[in-house]
């Protein structure tokens, strides 16, 4: 069949047609979008529960649709949120909290005194620092349908921070569930209401504004402050591939992304309607944690040994191939908390000091046992940074191998205290918050109390004994002192080793603004889109 | 035939039945924990198992075993670890976008490709042959991630014609749900395009060197009737059987594609459960497809007798 110039020219029109109706229903959508925020979390939580995980989707989730009883303000300090008037008794064992007026549920009830209390109670059972009140705390009661108590059989200087810490208020009837069972209402108090109905799980899930949120009058400051929301939308995004969430928004499709990878800062730096932008400017710090119970590393001077072996920087260069994003940290406490501090660090030498640490190893009578490095594949800053771990090992003489797993199966041989030739292990890599250093007392890794501790399972006595006063002290000063002690103390006994930090930027269009810098959470109030 | 049927739905039966046990017993021998990964990285031993008692992971294998085969025979595919909503209604909301993806590249696929394989072999070692062999190459390897960058980048960031990601349900209108389409389509169609063309050529060419179609040459057969009445329905086997793997193959793994333009399909379903150990999703959608992919080879194969009236069952 001829095609004449009549058919073409039909065809074409015919073609243009069809592809101009799609652009035609965006434009009219776009007013709706206007006030819409687009963003790429890093995947989006399925499990909404903040009691049961400690995931980061989960917290940003819960941040949105939950309310604090109090919050962290920029200097990392507790401010009331959904608490008005508090205070402490004379002997500081009773404390009392008062409700502020108009805090009222997604579900149009009014919050109460029972919602708070139910939340503590279950809050308390799983998270480090809500064990801890519990443990101290004799009665946890209401009063009123606004006033709540927690009386404590001894003072806890700590109450209120350890409050400010991801414990997030659900109503009673949820609260009340065990803390095993994850709640799945997404009924919260908070300044966004979750969209059940727009939810797509496993691919976008949808924020509105909560209308009839009251924000707190002062201005915002960290988690602390009015929570004011200053869009009607906003849209988690399921982008899996990172080429794609660059791509989309480069093309204005989403607005924010959380995790671009550092290969691919340039082609951000390159566009001038997107920047890169650290929001917490401390970040994640890597560490390598050791099985303090099997050898060589149940000797102190193999572990020792360990801390004169890493180079921070070598590791620093993996973790990120642009510097401007890392630092070097050698506080056990982290180096942009109040209680960071350079006591024991001696140790620390750019490039290492790989002969330090074969002298050690040397002294620690290392016979050529197995150096087992639990590798999880498909977290490539761990991964990457394991090699170069075992590769280090190595070079001074000591017998390493890599067990590669992706990092579910990490997680499940790393509970296993059994030697090597049990399917025990050596060394993994992870990372936390720098903040989460700060922390001793909600901070599980921090913990050297033996069968009760973190993976690896260290013990010292008496750093235990200044981490219980941590929890009895009230200021700041006092709590700077005592982590004095307590580094130079983790140094000498070296549960763990520091590899650097890394403060991964976000990337976003230059048209959203306001955007808050704290660890753990990234907050949705406050935002603005141009 | 009926027997014939009936043979073939006992033994998917069976097949299913094998696909069963297998998946169960690899996720369940494999390392990880799904409590682990609910729990978080930093998680304690005291959270995770917590969760494990909640969820009944520490329970005997073969208990959990019977307890996944009672559930399922009486319809009810489980509940997701993760997402904590029944199986079925996640694959559910995950089927339309795999389904309208795999659809209309099987149709493009099917037209341009069969086309393309008829008109090769039809000027066999011309240049258009030539061409098409050539496209046919370059169908084949280059990926599928390399295509949708590539067209992502001149048809959506250049251009802004059309979007970089994501899926709009039918419901939510035929112009944006043809429109977020358009890109992964034809990414994902050229692969496909390729294998059609050559197994249609071949097929052809074998069909046209025929005593038959020399006669029918002979007897002053229009180009038309020869390639479509003769040659095409003789050829038609081999490549309703390239079109029914293929169709089964895009239902059961379309993931990059589905991961380079952000669609929520069943490929990524999979791969999410798989790295979350969301043993209900995963057992789930292997005994799913593995059914659906024995269907649409027993609809081909009965679809062989259409076409091809010596083939009986």
């Amino acid at each position: 069949m001829a095609i004449s110039r009549r058919n073409l020219l039909k065809t074409g029109i015919a073609a243009g047609a069809a592809f101009s109706i799609p652009s035609v229903l965006r434009a009219q959508t776009a007013a709706t979008e206007a006030r819409t925020v687009r963003m790429s979390m890093s995947g989006i939580p399925s499990i909404f529960d903040p009691v049961i995980t400690v995931s980061q989707t989960t917290t940003d989730h819960a941040a949105a649709i939950y309310d604090t009883l109090f919050a962290l303000d920029s200097k990392f300090m507790p401010q009331p949120q959904m608490v008005g008037k508090w205070g402490a008794s004379d002997d500081k064992k009773t404390y009392t909290f008062e409700l502020r007026d108009g805090l009222g549920w997604h579900d149009g009830n009014s919050v109460t005194a029972a919602d708070c209390v139910a939340s503590i109670r279950r809050w308390g059972q799983v998270d480090p620092g809500g064990q801890l009140i519990m443990e101290r705390a004799s009665d946890i009661s209401k009063k009123d349908d606004k006033t709540f108590t927690i009386a404590l059989k001894e003072p806890l200087g700590l109450l209120p921070n350890l409050l400010a810490n991801l414990l997030y208020v659900m109503r009673e009837k949820d609260a009340d569930k065990p803390a095993t069972e994850a709640v799945t209402t997404n009924i919260g108090s908070g300044p966004f209401k979750f969209n059940q109905a727009a939810a797509r799980p496993g691919a976008s899930l949808t924020y509105d504004r909560n209308d009839k949120y009251l924000p707190r009058q002062e201005p915002v400051d960290g988690l602390a402050g009015g929570k004011v929301v200053k869009v009607d939308r906003v849209i988690w995004e399921n982008i899996g591939d990172a080429q794609t969430a660059i791509a989309a928004l480069q093309a204005g499709e989403i607005v924010f992304y959380l995790t671009p990878p550092a290969d691919l800062f340039p082609a951000i730096e390159s566009d001038p309607n997107l920047e890169l932008q650290v929001l917490y400017k401390h970040g994640q710090d890597f560490f390598l944690r050791i099985n303090c119970l099997q050898k060589p590393f149940d000797n102190l001077k193999a572990r020792q040994a360990m801390l004169h072996l890493v180079d921070q920087k070598a590791f620093l260069q993996i973790l990120s191939s642009n510097q401007k994003y890392t630092n070097t940290v050698t506080s056990f406490f982290g180096s942009g908390n109040p209680v960071s501090n350079d006591e024991n660090t001696g140790w620390f030498k750019k490039g290492g000091d790989p002969e330090k640490a074969k002298q050690l190893f040397k002294e620690a009578g290392y016979a050529g046992e197995k150096v087992v490095i639990l590798q999880p594949t498909d977290w490539s800053d761990a991964s990457n940074t394991s090699q170069l771990l075992a590769d280090a090992l190595r070079k001074i003489g000591i017998d390493s191998e890599l067990a590669p797993s992706d990092w579910s199966g990490l997680v499940a041989r790393r509970s296993n205290k059994n030697a090597i030739e049990n399917g025990g292990w050596s060394i993994f890599i992870t990372s936390d918050t720098d903040f989460a250093r700060g922390e001793p007392m909600t901070t599980s890794h921090l913990a050297l109390n033996g069968e009760k501790a973190w993976y690896g399972w260290p013990q010292n006595d008496e750093y235990e004994a200044l981490r219980a006063k941590w929890a009895d002290v009230e200021t700041v000063d006092e709590r700077k002192a005592l982590a004095r002690k307590m580094q130079g103390i983790a140094w000498d006994y070296v549960p763990e080793v520091l590899l650097g930090q890394f403060t991964a930027p976000i990337a976003r269009r230059k048209t959203l603004t306001g955007l808050i810098g704290m660890p753990d959470i990234v907050p949705m109030w406050n935002m603005e889109k141009a | 035939m009926a027997g014939y049927i009936l043979r073939r739905i006992v033994s998917t039966i069976a097949v299913m039945a094998l696909v069963g046990i297998f998946v169960f017993l690899l996720l369940r021998l494999a390392p990880g924990d799904p409590a682990a990964m609910i729990a978080g990285r930093s998680a304690t031993e005291e959270m995770i198992a917590g969760i494990r008692e909640q969820l009944g992971l520490n329970d005997p294998m073969p208990v959990q075993f019977m307890r996944w085969v009672r559930d399922m025979l009486g319809g009810d595919f489980g509940t997701s670890i993760f997402a904590g909503r029944p199986v079925l209604e996640l694959i559910s909301q995950r089927l339309e976008p795999t389904l309208s993806l795999s659809i209309l590249t099987m149709i493009l696929s099917v037209t341009v490709g069969v086309s393309f394989g008829i008109f090769a072999a039809w000027r066999t070692g011309g240049l258009v042959d030539r061409l098409l062999t050539a496209f046919s190459a370059f169908g084949y390897s280059v990926p599928v991630f390399v295509i949708g960058y590539f067209l992502i980048y001149f048809f959506a960031i250049k251009t802004h014609w059309l979007p970089v990601q994501g899926y709009v349900e039918i419901e939510r209108g035929l112009g944006p749900w043809f429109e977020h389409l358009v890109l992964p389509t034809v990414a994902l169609s050229l692969g496909f395009i390729a294998f059609i063309a050559r197994v249609t050529r071949a097929s052809m060419l074998e069909v046209l060197s025929e005593d038959y179609m020399r006669t029918a040459a002979a007897k002053g057969a229009s180009s038309y009737a020869m390639l479509f009445h003769h040659a095409l329905k003789n050829a038609g086997v081999p490549i309703l059987t390239v079109i029914g793997i293929s169709f089964a193959y895009l239902i059961g793994g379309v993931v990059l594609t589905e991961t380079v333009f952000n669609i929520p399909g069943i490929g990524r379903l999979v791969v999410d459960a798989i790295n979350n150990r969301d043993y209900p999703i995963i057992q789930s959608v292997l005994i799913l497809t593995s059914g659906l992919y024995v269907l649409i080879n027993l609809a081909v194969d009965l679809a062989y007798t259409l076409i091809d009236p010596r083939i009986r069952y």
